[in-house]
């Protein structure tokens, strides 16, 4: 049994009394030690499935509307309050996209971090304290025993970052939730922060899923991907077997889409079209409006997923084929 | 000492302010020290010096009983003091609540919000007149009426602010970490709301005080025996023709006390909020 489980998850947003899926059917494991790449376009249902597994889906107009999420063998949907909060920020934490606003500002750091580490651990402050200290060091922060009284406006998006991961690391999570966690940082920082969390992962054996819009990214720093497009997970497999061969036209755009910089190409390709809005009714799959393989059954039949090759499953009518 | 500092960035080169706030200061040294400075008894009937003029050794002359005004005026110092940080309690701690609460629990927020929009469609002096009628006439009574009229204002303000504040990510995080409703709401999100409800308490003490005038003048305030700047506007105010003095000192003050008040408030809020800043030029 692997870690987290999520099985055909379901969530939709209620506008103008209407229940829009943003989410369907998405199912993914993570075991020990493991890092899932989710990855898409903005507006895709990455982000909110993340936020369904740590459960701050919690208002009446997004909701989950079905499947479930088994973390450790607990379903965390029918958890209580309570048992929820004993999970979360220790065994299972979140990193977030904007680092410059994750951090509550009227709070030195070092007093952000005992706090969640007092939340769930018998120590007194001043073992607390000697906590943060260390777990600013693990994160590379500069002059930790000074740092640790620093306001959040003291620091830079990097730092804060980094800030926020020791406070997730706080209690050694077996799962860590990236959501996006470099997309506000540039690149040599980018770099700084992935290559501390695989640094981290091998040091204390945390699954990792990580969410990103970057197949670099992804490619580099994950054991497993999924491809995701308008609520649906179109393409899944190891890392390496995907990239071996690009199965979804999707993921094949994606990866066209990224300029390199070593090459004398005059024309980037890119996906024609944007991700569809909510409110627009689409038959069949859904990327067929920005599909180069388009044919009639496209418009038509929503492709299930099927077995590409071992360990490597995609949606589409066409998978493999690539376009003349 | 962060509050230090921004006291000291609100009242930078802002002269009128800062003489407001030292007026202020010397109210609340009056306040305390008032049997220190009142030369009489705020109580003590004379009556054969009644109406007595300005001069020595009564200050602000004496009304209708000989009671010396000065006395009663630095007695009523204490009385501005109690009524408006009480008030300000009051109506930050009930409308404080209210409006925290009722951002963070929408659904109970739908049904508090309108009843707080029905308090609001009464005018202020009217409401706090429907209630005192209520209640006997005490100091505490008073209070709790004025409070009662200002919270709902601050319900109001603190609503849409703490909806502000429970979108941040850091209220998230704070989720994600296992934080509880009452650590969320208490730790997370009213330390941030620090400085608008330090903003919000000068502007209560301000128009407390002309509200607590106002009831007493009605006679329906503080009780008639208490020495308080309304009362004494109220009693002498028969005597505007043979004794002016009686009701110029205590009606100064007032205005006095409720101006300078409104300039701090002004100062405080100016430099929590940039955009409001030069409205009045200078001020």
């Amino acid at each position: 049994m692997a870690l987290l489980e999520v099985q055909d998850l379901e969530i939709a947003v209620r506008t103008k009394g209407k229940l829009l899926p943003v989410v369907q059917g998405v199912s993914f494991d993570v075991d020990d030690n493991e890092t899932l790449g989710i990855v898409g376009e903005s507006g895709c249902g990455k982000s909110l499935t993340a936020l369904a597994i740590m459960g701050l889906l919690g208002g009446t107009t997004v909701r989950i509307t079905g499947g479930n999420i088994r973390f450790d063998g607990m379903d965390l949907l029918t958890l209580s309050d309570g048992e929820r909060r004993s999970i979360m920020g220790n065994r299972m934490a979140m990193i977030f996209q904007e680092p410059m606003t994750s951090l509550n500002p009227v709070y030195r750091i070092g007093d952000q971090i005992i706090e969640n580490i007092r939340q769930h651990q018998k120590m007194t402050n001043a073992q607390a304290r000697d906590r943060a200290v260390e777990l600013l060091s693990l994160v590379r922060i500069p002059n930790p025993s000074e740092r640790v009284d620093s306001f959040p406006h003291q620091m830079s998006g990097g730092q804060r970052q980094r800030v926020m991961i020791a406070m997730a690391l706080s209690c050694d999570p077996k799962l860590l939730i990236a959501d996006e966690p470099t997309t506000a940082l540039d690149v040599t920082v980018q770099k700084e922060v992935l290559d501390l969390m695989a640094d981290l992962q091998t040091r204390m054996g945390t699954a990792i899923v990580l969410i990103s819009h970057d197949l670099g990214v992804i490619s580099e720093t994950c054991d497993k991907v999924a491809v995701m497009y308008r609520g649906r997970v179109v393409e899944a497999a190891a890392t390496e077997n995907l990239f071996a061969e690009l199965a979804h036209p999707y993921t094949r755009g994606l990866l066209n889409s990224i300029p390199v910089v070593d090459s004398d190409v005059d024309w980037l390709e890119a996906i024609p079209g944007r991700v569809p809005t909510l409110e627009e009714e689409l038959t069949g799959c859904a990327f067929h409006p920005r599909c180069a393989l388009v044919t009639k059954l496209c418009a038509t039949s929503v492709p299930q997923e099927t077995e590409y090759k071992p360990g490597h499953s995609v949606r589409c009518h066409f998978s493999g084929k690539v376009a003349p | 000492m962060n509050t230090l500092i921004f006291f000291q960035t609100a009242f930078a080169g802002r002269r009128l302010a800062t003489l407001g706030f030292l007026w202020l200061v010397m109210i609340t040294v009056a306040a305390l020290a008032a049997p220190l400075i009142a030369p009489f008894d705020p109580l003590e009937i004379d009556p054969v010096g009644r109406l007595a003029e300005p001069g020595w050794p009564n200050l602000f002359g004496t009304d209708h009983f000989g009671r010396d005004t000065f006395s009663r005026a630095v007695y009523g110092a204490r009385m501005t003091v109690i009524i408006g940080t009480g008030s300000v309690a009051v109506a930050l701690l009930a409308g404080g609540l209210i409006g925290m609460i009722s951002a963070y629990f929408t659904r109970l927020g739908h049904f508090l919000m309108r009843c707080v929009d029905v308090l609001m469609a009464f005018p202020a002096l009217l409401m706090a007149l429907a209630l005192i009628t209520l209640l006997e006439r005490s100091v505490f009574n008073t209070i709790l009426v004025i409070g009662i009229v200002y919270a709902t204002t601050t319900a109001r303000i603190l609503y849409g602010m703490t909806l502000k504040l429970r979108g941040e990510v850091f209220v998230d995080a704070a989720v994600c970490s296992g934080a509880g409703h009452f650590s969320i709401l208490f730790r997370h999100i009213l330390p941030n709301l620090v400085s608008p409800l330090l903003v919000q308490a000068s502007f209560i003490f301000a128009f407390a005080q002309l509200q607590a005038a106002a009831l007493d003048f009605l006679g329906l305030g503080l009780p008639p025996e208490v020495p308080s700047w309304g009362n004494m506007l109220s009693e002498e105010r028969i005597y505007v023709t043979r004794a002016p003095w009686l009701l110029i000192y205590p009606g100064m003050l007032i205005v006095l006390s409720v101006f300078s008040m409104n300039l701090v408030g002004d100062a405080l809020r100016d430099s929590i909020d940039p955009r409001f800043k030069d409205d009045i030029a200078g001020v």
